[in-house]
């Protein structure tokens, strides 16, 4: 009887939990599916229709004739190779670089440790639009600053963004300044949290340094690792604001990338939203796969 | 338990959809009385491109003098930027939330049309022919099927701009015509560019910009000039033809003697900022609104028309105008028929209107308004040579990228004639 009263009460108690925890989701849940999930829903559906600004978007059902034509157009390919580019690149130098930083600031004094946080920080609180200025303004042909020292020491003058073989690079430069703030500000924080009575007894034990990281402290960041890595990746896919900013997808279409190529015909050219989407669809296919394979990658590193 | 989650859950996602739903839900019916003063005031947006000047706040100033003399029409002004602008636009036609009246050029305005945005405007601009100071002007105003979805208020050519000490340094003020219309040639302006690279007052002579599509147009006037050629064909259709070739080969070979430099990441609007701080002698890009935006101190600027071979140039020109976005709501697409009809063709701010655009009215009843006024009056003396416009044409964005895309590929890889026939394929697609 005592046994049933508590059951009950227990059973109240959860279920005025359950309640008060769904009441707390609602608003997130609310914005979520209102302004992601929703928009997603209909990114799919219209990428079957032939949905333009010249029909109204009154798009008719086309089935997968959008699909079918970006493999056949030769702008998405080069876009979809340059867009792979950044992310090989990107990634694992972002990656790299900053868990480097973060591993030589993290022992550091506060005080020094504080500012090369903000050193690197700077760049992403930074707005995107000023920092292109000021990249803008370094690679300018005529009056830019890497010019002028080229030829202060003899040398002519580069294009940079203006060269097909050097804008993609360019490009490639300023995501890595403005991409390795956050991973730094992780891995200091991750390494600050590794286990210090490990790494003690391991160096007890007669572990050099190398060792220490790779065996101690690797394992213990490789969560901060993983998050670093699958979000320079959806960064590095996303990548938009700083070549609409800079080539604004040029020279002929050298540093154009899926996601820029997507915004100029559904908002510059033709306005096919259909031909658009499919392209979106296609963007947020390849990104899942390649998080998907990430996080299996380091599964197995961990295991 | 379990059951209880999915049926909370189930709750949730209803109670989401119905909130999602209510969003867009239309007010509750008003009362008899309400709805009577509702319908006497009609609420309207105008959405204006700063071609009143930036920050000038003079269509806040046309919007109250509009509701002074109309107070059952509210109209809120909301200014809206070149570069991020036009995606507004889009998102807001495709999401049903476009604003009553737009103030902007044929290209995009034509685009709407044929699209199904907007509301006609015949029975405006049928009313307003017999006063247009070219019968040309028609054709800005007008869609695929002949509608007309544009109302014009002023026009302006576009040329080029010299830096006139820069030519005096290089001896190279000789080739170009000062006296009456400026008109010049082609072989002049080949031997113009030829001294200012030789003498080198400027980093460069000139910059061919093809980095996107801000302000390409002055690109294509230059071409289309050089040796009198077209981009559209007899048949409509987009293409350049040999004398556009010719034309292409000879900025080719200029760009091969270092005469002309090409900016494969410039857009005009750097273009014209070379000009200001003379990294180059000359900008294709010049007008009446960027004399004013990129004006300099340290030197002369000088107005001339683009070279041709015969001297008689065609020139691109600039159409601003209005137009009605079409909301399902009859009471305020008369409203915005209105307040466009007030802004181009009341007595007092019809011209004030359109002196505020920097441009030249296209109404032969508002006569000379820069009388006096020496440099508008030249400009104004080349309306004449005006030369087809073909941005209400269909596939103009198309062919617009196709543009700036060829022309990287000449400066860069060469074989004009190989670019050339890639543009006349693709724009056409």
């Amino acid at each position: 009887m005592g046994k049933s009263i508590l059951s009950s009460r227990g059973h109240a108690l959860r279920r005025h939990e359950t309640i008060v925890s769904y009441l707390f989701l609602f608003p997130a849940l609310f914005f979520f599916v209102g302004f992601v999930i929703t928009p997603m829903v209909m990114g799919v559906i219209t990428s079957f229709t032939d949905a333009s600004l010249a029909n109204g978007n009154k798009g008719s059902f086309v089935g997968f004739a959008n699909y079918v034509r970006l493999f056949n157009d030769p702008i998405f390919i080069k876009s979809a190779i340059n867009t792979v580019v950044i992310v090989v690149v990107s990634v694992p130098v972002v990656t790299f670089f900053s868990l480097w930083v973060g591993a030589s600031i993290y022992k550091m004094k506060s005080l020094y440790r504080s500012f090369y946080r903000c050193v690197f920080y700077l760049p992403v609180v930074t707005g995107s639009v000023a920092v292109v200025v000021v990249w803008k303004w370094m690679f300018d042909k005529y009056d830019g600053l890497f010019n002028y020292v080229i030829r202060a020491f003899g040398g002519e003058g580069l294009a940079w963004t203006g060269d097909p073989q050097l804008a993609l690079w360019c490009i490639l430069m300023i995501l890595f300044t403005t991409s390795i703030g956050q991973p730094i500000v992780l891995f200091v924080a991750a390494l600050g949290n590794v286990d210090q009575s490990l790494v003690e007894a391991a160096k007890v034990d007669g572990a050099n340094n190398m060792q220490v990281f790779w065996k101690i402290k690797w394992p213990s960041i490789l969560p901060t690792t993983l998050y670093v890595a699958v979000i320079t990746t959806i960064n590095s896919f996303q990548c938009f604001a700083l070549i609409q900013l800079l080539t604004s997808g040029g020279p002929n279409y050298s540093t154009s990338t899926v996601m820029y190529y997507l915004y100029e015909i559904a908002f510059r050219t033709t306005k096919e939203f259909g031909y658009a989407d499919a392209m979106g669809v296609i963007l947020a296919i390849v990104i899942a796969l390649f998080s998907a394979l990430q996080f299996k990658v380091m599964a197995t590193d961990n295991s | 338990m379990k059951k209880m989650k999915k049926l909370l859950a189930l709750m949730l996602t209803l109670l989401m959809v119905f909130a999602l739903a209510a969003c867009g839900q239309a007010k509750a019916p008003a009362a008899p009385a309400d709805k009577a003063a509702e319908a006497a005031q009609v609420a309207i947006t105008w959405w204006a491109f700063p071609t009143f000047g930036v920050d000038s706040g003079y269509e806040q100033e046309l919007a109250d003098a509009f509701m002074a003399a109309n107070p059952d029409i509210t109209v809120t002004v909301e200014i809206i930027d070149f570069q991020s602008g036009p995606d507004k636009l889009t998102a807001a036609m495709t999401s049903g939330t476009a604003p009553d009246v737009l103030f902007d050029a044929p290209g995009r305005i034509i685009e709407y049309g044929n699209g199904g945005y907007l509301v006609a405007l015949d029975d405006m601009v049928e009313a307003l022919k017999p006063d247009l100071t070219s019968e040309s002007l028609v054709e800005t105003c007008v869609g695929a099927d002949g509608t007309a979805w544009m109302y014009p208020i002023s026009a302006a050519p576009f040329y080029m701009g010299l830096n006139k000490e820069a030519l005096e340094k290089a001896d190279a003020l000789q080739y170009v015509n000062l006296e009456g219309e400026r008109l010049w040639s082609t072989e002049d302006f080949v031997k113009m560019c030829e001294a200012l690279a030789k003498a080198a007052p400027t980093t460069v002579p000139g910059i061919v910009y093809c980095g996107g599509q801000g302000g390409d147009q002055g690109t294509r006037a230059l071409v289309n000039n050089l040796y009198k050629s077209s981009i559209v064909g007899e048949d409509g259709k987009w293409n350049i033809d040999e004398n556009g070739v010719k034309a292409l080969e000879l900025l080719k070979s200029l760009y091969d003697d270092k005469a002309l430099d090409a900016g494969f990441d410039m857009a005009a609007a750097d273009e014209l900022q070379k000009f200001q701080n003379e990294t180059c002698a000359m900008t294709f890009c010049w007008g009446t609104s960027n004399a004013k935006s990129y004006a300099a101190e340290d030197y002369t600027q000088v107005s001339v028309p683009f070279p041709s071979d015969d001297g008689v140039p065609a020139l691109e020109y600039l159409v601003n105008g209005f137009c009605v976005f079409d909301n399902k709501d009859e009471a305020r697409a008369e409203a915005a028929k209105k307040l466009i009809a007030f802004i181009c063709d009341d007595a007092e701010w019809g011209p004030k209107s359109v002196l505020q655009t920097g441009a030249f009215p296209v109404r032969t009843s508002y006569g000379n308004l820069y009388e006096g006024d020496e440099e508008m009056s030249l400009l104004a003396s080349w309306t004449k040579y005006y030369g087809p416009y073909y941005n209400t044409r269909a596939g103009f964005a198309t062919m617009r990228v196709e543009w700036w895309n060829m022309l990287q590929r000449i400066f860069q890889e060469g074989d004009v004639e190989k670019q050339v026939e890639i543009f006349n394929t693709n724009s056409n697609k």
